[in-house]
C-alpha cells in the first residue's frame, strides 16, 4: 500500500514540477543543438544542390556517404572530438538541474518559482556532482565484478558455449538488481540533501544506504516498478522513432515536435521517480526502522 | 644400353597414361607439360617427399637450350628470399618453421644425370639469395617438337607460417610444392617478340602462371587424415602401418594443390554435371548450405554468361582458424574460401570469398593469363564477376552486407577502395604484380580494374559485355591470353554490335582506364533558368525565340557541366523540366566544359549526369547532379533523431 501511495504522490509531485522539467528539456535541447547544427551545416554543404540524397531514402548508402570525401572526414572528426565533451556537459547540466528538481518535488504543495529552481540547483550542485561520480564509480566497479569477471573467466577457460551465455544472463540480472539499489541510494541521498538544514555529503550517502536497506521491502519493489516503466517507455520510444522515416518537410517537423514531447515525458518520468522516493522518505521519517543498520545515523 | 632402355620404356608408358583421357573424353588443352608424382607426407617432419616424372614439349619453331622450373618452396628458406625481402617479415627462426625443396636426383629421359647442369637463376631482381627458379641446361637442346622428360627425386619441407602453403600442427595445405615447369612462350604468344621462358620468382604480391597440364598424383599419408585436392580420386588403398595411398588425377588444370587434416568434415553436393565436395571444420558445419548455395550461384552465372565449367569435379575448403593462411586461394578444381565460426546471415563474406575463388577457375584457370605480369586479368576481371554474381544473387544493394539500414553492395566495395585511395594515380593498371609501388597491388589489380570493367559495361551495355566474355572464352579457353588479346576481343565484339558508334575500336577506353593513370569526375556546375524579355520585345529583337510559342513563361534554360578529371568517357545526361518534360542527352564527355541550352520547355528542375550510375570510374557521384530544390529532409531527419537519441542517452546516464 505504501508503495502505491508513494507512487501516486510521486506522480502528483512530478506534475507539480512541470516548470523545472521544462527548463531541463530546454537546456538539453539547446546544448545538443549547438553540437548537432554545425554537423547539419557540413552535410548541407557537402551534398550541395545534389540529387544524390534520394539514394539515402531507404537507409545508409555507403557510396554516397563515402563520396562526401573531405566533408565526411571533417564530420567524423568533429563528431568524435565533440561527442564526449557534449556528453560531459550534459551530465553536468542534468546534475545541476537535479537539485532544482528535487527541491520542487519535496514536501510543500506549492509550485516553486523559476528563480527558486535555479537557486536550489546551484546550492546542491557540488553535493549532487560528488554523489553522481561516487555512485557511477560503484556501478562501474560492480559491473566489472558481477558481469565482467564471471563472463571473462568462463570465456578464458574455453570457447564460448551455452554456459557462458547462461552465466552472462544471470550476471546481467544480478547487476540490474544492484543498479536498482544504487539508484535508490542516490535518490534517497539527494532527497535527504534538499530537505536537511545542514547538507553534508557523506551524511547524505550514509542516509541513502541506511534508508535503502532499512526500508528495503518497500523501496526496492517501488524502484523496480519505476525502472521497468522507464525501460518500457524508452524501448517503445526508440522502436517508434527508428521506424518513423518521414520524407516531407512537414513530416520531419512533426517528428521533431514528437521527439521533443517524448523527451519531456521522459524527464517527467524521472521526476516521478524522484518524487516517489522523496514521498517514501517523508513517510518513512515517522516510522522507526525495524533494525537500524549499524547505527550509521 | 639396357640401363638407358629401361627408363625410356617407363617414360613411354607414363607419357601414354598422360595422353589418355580419364576425366574428360577429349583433351581440353594441348599437352605441353604433364606430371606424375608419387609422394609421402611425413606428418612429424612436415615434409612431402618422393619422385616426379614430368615432361615438357617444345612447341616453338626454334631450338631451346634449357628448361626452367619453379622451386616456389625455397621462398621460405630464409628471410633473404625475394618473398621475404618484399614482405619484410621472416619465415621463422626454428628449423621446423622454414620451408624448402631439395632435389636429390635429377635425370633426363635417357637416364642422364642432370644434377651438374642445374643452377638457380634470378630473372626478376638479381637477388642471389633467392632460389625459386631453377634452370637446367639440357645436354642436347630441345628441337621443335621434342619432348623433354625429367625424373626428379625431391623432398619438400612445408613452412610453419602458412602463406597459401604450409602446416599448422596437424593441418597441412600443400601448394607450390613440386618442381614445376615455367611457361615457354614462342614468339607471338602474348605479344612476345622473341621466344623464351616465362618463369618468375616467388613474390609476395604475385600469383602464378603455368601451362594446362595433366596430373597423376599418388599421396601416402596416415589413414586418419582427410584429404582434399584438385584431382579426382581414382583409387584409395591401405598401405602398411596405418597409412593409406590416394591416387588422384587431374586434367587441364594449371596447378595441383592438396590439403590434409584429421579435423575436416566432408560434404558433397551436385550441380548439373559437377560433383562438389566441401571440406570444413566441425565449428562451421552450419554454413554448409550457404557455401554450397554460393558456389552453385557462381557456377550458374558464369556458365550462363561466360561459358561452361568443363570439369565434372570441384572441391573447396573452408580452412579452420589454424590454417587461415591458406584461405582465399584458387587452384581451379580446388579452391579455399574464408569464413569464421560464427558468420551472421546478413554478412556475406564467406559467400563472397567462395564466389571469388571459384571465379578464378575461369579467370586464370580456363583463361590462363599470366598472373605475374598482368594481375588485372585474373584479379580484376574476376572481382568484376564476383561483384556481379554477389549483387545478382544477394541483392543489388546488399551483395556484401544486408543489415537493416546498412546495406553494402559488392560493387561499391571495389569502387570505393579504388576511388578513395590516395594512391589511385601513382601507377597504371598495366604493371607486373610485384612492381606496384606504395602497396597499390591489391587496390589496382582487384579494385580499379573491376571498377573500369563496370564503366565499360556502362558504355557498351550488359548484353554486349556478356557477349565479350563469351567470345573471350570461345577464343581463349585453355590458352594464354594477354591483356591486348582481351582488348582485341572487346574491339571485335563491340564493332560487330555497334559498328563505329564508339569509334573504329575501343582502344581509347583502355588507354584511359587500363593504361592511363587519370581519374574520372564529371560535375554539373550550374543550372540557369533565364526568363526571356516580354512578348513584344522578343518579337522585335530576339532571333533565338523566333517561331516559338509566345507566352510570359518562356525561359532560356542552360545546363553547365564540367569534366574535372583526365578520363573522358561518354555519359548520359538526363534533364528534367518543371513542366515534367525530360530529355536524355548523350555527351561524349570529351570537352572540359559543356553546355546544353533549351528553349520552350520552361525551367529546368534538375539534371543528372549518368543518372543510372553506370560510370563507376567517376570518383564523386555527389557532384553528378544538381537541382533547383535540394531535398534537405533527410539531413533534418537525421539531425532530429540524433538530437533526440543524445538527449535520451545523457538522461539515462545521469541517474
Ligand atoms: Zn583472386
Amino acid at each position: 500500500m505504501k508503495i502505491f501511495k508513494s507512487l501516486s504522490s510521486g506522480a502528483l509531485r512530478s506534475l507539480r514540477s512541470w516548470k523545472g522539467v521544462l527548463i531541463i528539456w530546454f537546456f538539453s535541447l539547446i546544448l545538443i543543438s549547438v553540437f548537432v547544427i554545425p554537423m547539419k551545416g557540413t552535410m548541407r554543404t557537402g551534398f550541395g544542390s545534389s540529387m544524390i540524397t534520394e539514394r539515402l531514402r531507404d537507409g545508409l548508402d555507403i557510396e554516397v556517404i563515402s563520396d562526401l570525401g573531405p566533408y565526411l572526414a571533417s564530420l567524423a572528426s568533429y563528431f568524435f572530438s565533440g561527442f564526449f565533451f557534449v556528453i560531459f556537459l550534459g551530465i553536468l547540466l542534468n546534475t545541476f538541474f537535479a537539485g532544482g528538481l528535487f527541491q520542487s518535488i519535496k514536501g510543500s504543495k506549492d509550485i516553486i518559482s523559476v528563480p527558486c529552481f535555479f537557486r536550489a540547483s546551484a546550492r546542491y550542485f557540488w553535493y549532487f556532482l560528488g554523489l553522481y561520480f561516487m555512485i557511477i564509480f560503484m556501478i562501474i566497479f560492480f559491473a566489472f565484478l558481477i558481469v565482467g569477471l564471471p563472463v571473462g573467466l568462463t570465456l578464458q577457460s574455453g570457447t564460448p558455449g551455452p554456459m557462458t551465455f547462461i552465466i552472462g544472463i544471470i550476471a546481467v540480472l544480478v547487476f540490474s538488481m544492484a543498479e536498482v539499489i544504487f539508484l535508490l541510494v542516490a535518490d534517497y541521498a539527494r532527497a535527504w540533501l534538499v530537505s536537511s538544514e545542514k547538507p553534508a555529503f557523506f551524511k547524505a550517502l550514509g542516509f541513502g544506504f541506511s534508508e535503502t536497506f532499512g526500508h528495503f521491502a518497500s523501496s526496492f519493489p517501488m524502484m523496480l516498478i519505476l525502472m521497468v516503466i522507464q525501460l518500457l517507455f524508452g524501448a517503445l520510444v526508440i522502436l517508434v522513432i527508428r521506424s518513423w522515416t518521414p520524407v516531407t518537410g512537414g513530416g520531419v517537423f512533426l517528428l521533431f515536435i514528437t521527439t521533443q514531447i517524448l523527451f519531456y515525458i521522459k524527464t517527467l518520468l524521472k521526476a516521478w521517480r524522484f518524487g516517489s522516493v522523496t514521498s517514501l522518505k517523508e513517510t518513512n521519517k515517522n516510522i522507526v526502522p525495524p533494525n537500524p543498520p549499524g547505527g550509521a545515523l | 644400353m639396357k640401363k638407358k632402355v629401361m627408363p625410356f620404356v617407363v617414360l613411354l608408358t607414363f607419357a601414354g597414361s598422360l595422353h589418355s583421357q580419364i576425366i574428360n573424353k577429349e583433351p581440353l588443352s594441348p599437352r605441353i607439360t604433364g606430371y606424375n608424382i608419387d609422394v609421402k607426407l611425413d606428418t612429424a617432419a612436415k615434409t612431402v617427399s618422393g619422385t616426379m616424372k614430368a615432361f615438357w614439349v617444345n612447341t616453338s619453331s626454334g631450338t631451346v637450350p634449357d628448361i626452367q622450373l619453379h622451386m616456389y618452396m625455397n621462398a621460405f628458406r630464409s628471410r633473404n628470399s625475394t618473398l621475404y625481402k618484399e614482405s619484410g617479415g621472416s619465415p621463422g627462426k626454428k628449423d621446423l618453421d622454414l620451408g624448402w625443396i631439395n632435389i636429390s636426383s635429377f635425370t633426363d629421359g635417357n637416364g642422364t644425370d642432370l644434377m651438374p647442369l642445374i643452377h638457380y637463376i634470378h630473372p626478376d631482381d638479381a637477388n642471389s639469395a633467392d632460389s625459386t627458379v631453377l634452370q637446367v641446361i639440357l645436354p642436347k637442346p630441345a628441337r621443335p617438337g621434342d619432348t623433354v622428360f625429367i625424373n626428379v627425386d625431391f623432398e619438400t619441407k612445408l613452412p610453419s607460417r602458412i602463406r597459401r602453403t604450409g602446416f599448422s600442427g596437424e593441418y597441412f595445405f600443400v601448394a607450390q610444392w613440386f618442381p614445376k615447369f615455367g611457361v615457354y612462350e614462342p614468339s607471338g604468344m602474348r605479344q612476345r617478340s622473341q621466344s623464351g621462358w616465362n618463369c618468375h620468382q616467388f613474390h609476395v604480391n604475385s600469383e602464378f602462371y603455368a601451362n594446362h597440364s595433366v596430373y597423376d598424383v599418388k599421396i601416402t599419408l596416415p589413414e586418419r587424415y582427410v584429404v582434399g585436392s584438385g584431382g579426382m580420386l581414382i583409387n584409395e588403398s591401405v598401405a602398411d602401418s596405418n597409412l593409406k595411398t590416394l591416387t588422384l588425377r587431374a586434367e587441364d588444370i594449371v596447378d595441383f594443390a592438396w590439403t590434409a587434416w584429421p579435423g575436416y568434415k566432408v560434404f558433397t553436393d551436385k550441380w548439373e554435371h559437377v560433383s562438389i565436395t566441401l571440406l570444413l571444420p566441425e565449428a562451421r558445419v552450419k554454413q554448409v548450405d550457404r557455401q554450397f548455395t554460393a558456389v552453385k550461384n557462381a557456377l550458374e552465372y558464369l556458365t550462363k554468361n561466360v561459358g561452361p565449367f568443363p570439369w565434372p569435379h570441384l572441391t573447396f575448403v573452408d580452412p579452420p582458424t589454424i590454417g587461415s593462411g591458406a584461405s582465399g586461394m584458387e587452384y581451379t578444381t580446388l579452391f579455399t574460401s574464408m569464413s569464421a565460426d560464427r558468420m551472421p546471415e546478413w554478412m556475406h563474406m564467406g559467400e563472397m570469398v567462395t564466389v571469388h575463388e571459384f571465379g578464378h577457375a575461369y579467370f586464370m584457370g580456363i583463361l590462363a593469363s599470366n598472373e605475374f605480369e598482368e594481375p588485372w586479368m585474373d584479379e580484376g576481371i574476376n572481382s568484376f564477376w564476383e561483384a556481379r554474381i554477389m549483387d545478382h544473387y544477394y541483392g543489388e544493394n546488399s551483395g556484401l552486407m544486408d543489415y537493416r539500414y546498412l546495406k553494402i553492395p559488392d560493387k561499391a566495395y571495389s569502387r570505393l577502395t579504388y576511388t578513395k585511395s590516395d594512391n589511385r594515380q601513382v601507377v597504371s593498371n598495366n604493371e607486373y604484380s610485384w612492381n606496384y609501388p606504395h602497396g597499390t597491388y591489391g587496390m589496382m589489380s582487384y579494385n580499379k580494374a573491376a571498377t573500369w570493367l563496370y564503366s565499360l559495361m556502362g558504355v557498351i551495355g550488359e548484353k554486349t559485355t556478356n557477349e565479350v566474355f563469351r567470345e573471350y572464352y570461345r577464343k581463349w579457353a585453355f590458352r594464354h591470353p594477354s591483356g591486348k588479346d582481351f582488348v582485341n576481343v572487346v574491339n571485335e565484339v563491340v564493332t560487330k554490335t555497334y559498328g563505329d558508334k564508339f569509334g573504329a575500336d575501343m582502344n581509347w577506353f583502355f588507354d584511359e582506364t587500363l593504361y592511363g593513370t587519370g581519374i574520372c569526375d564529371y560535375r554539373v556546375s550550374n543550372l540557369i533558368n533565364k526568363k526571356l524579355p516580354s512578348e513584344k520585345k522578343m518579337q522585335e529583337n530576339d532571333s533565338l525565340s523566333k517561331g516559338l510559342p509566345l507566352n510570359d513563361s518562356l525561359y532560356k534554360a542552360v545546363v553547365q557541366m564540367e569534366r574535372l578529371g583526365e578520363v573522358m568517357l561518354p555519359v548520359d545526361v538526363l534533364v528534367h523540366f518543371k513542366n515534367g518534360d525530360e530529355i536524355l542527352e548523350n555527351w561524349d564527355g570529351k570537352a572540359r566544359y559543356k553546355d546544353f541550352t533549351y528553349l520552350g520547355h520552361g525551367k529546368i528542375e534538375w539534371v543528372k549526369i549518368d543518372p543510372e550510375y553506370k560510370n563507376r570510374m567517376d570518383v564523386n557521384f555527389i557532384n553528378n547532379s544538381r537541382t533547383e530544390d535540394p531535398d534537405r529532409v533527410l539531413i533534418r531527419r537525421f539531425a532530429d533523431k540524433l538530437i533526440f537519441l543524445m538527449q535520451l542517452y545523457i538522461s539515462a546516464i545521469t541517474l
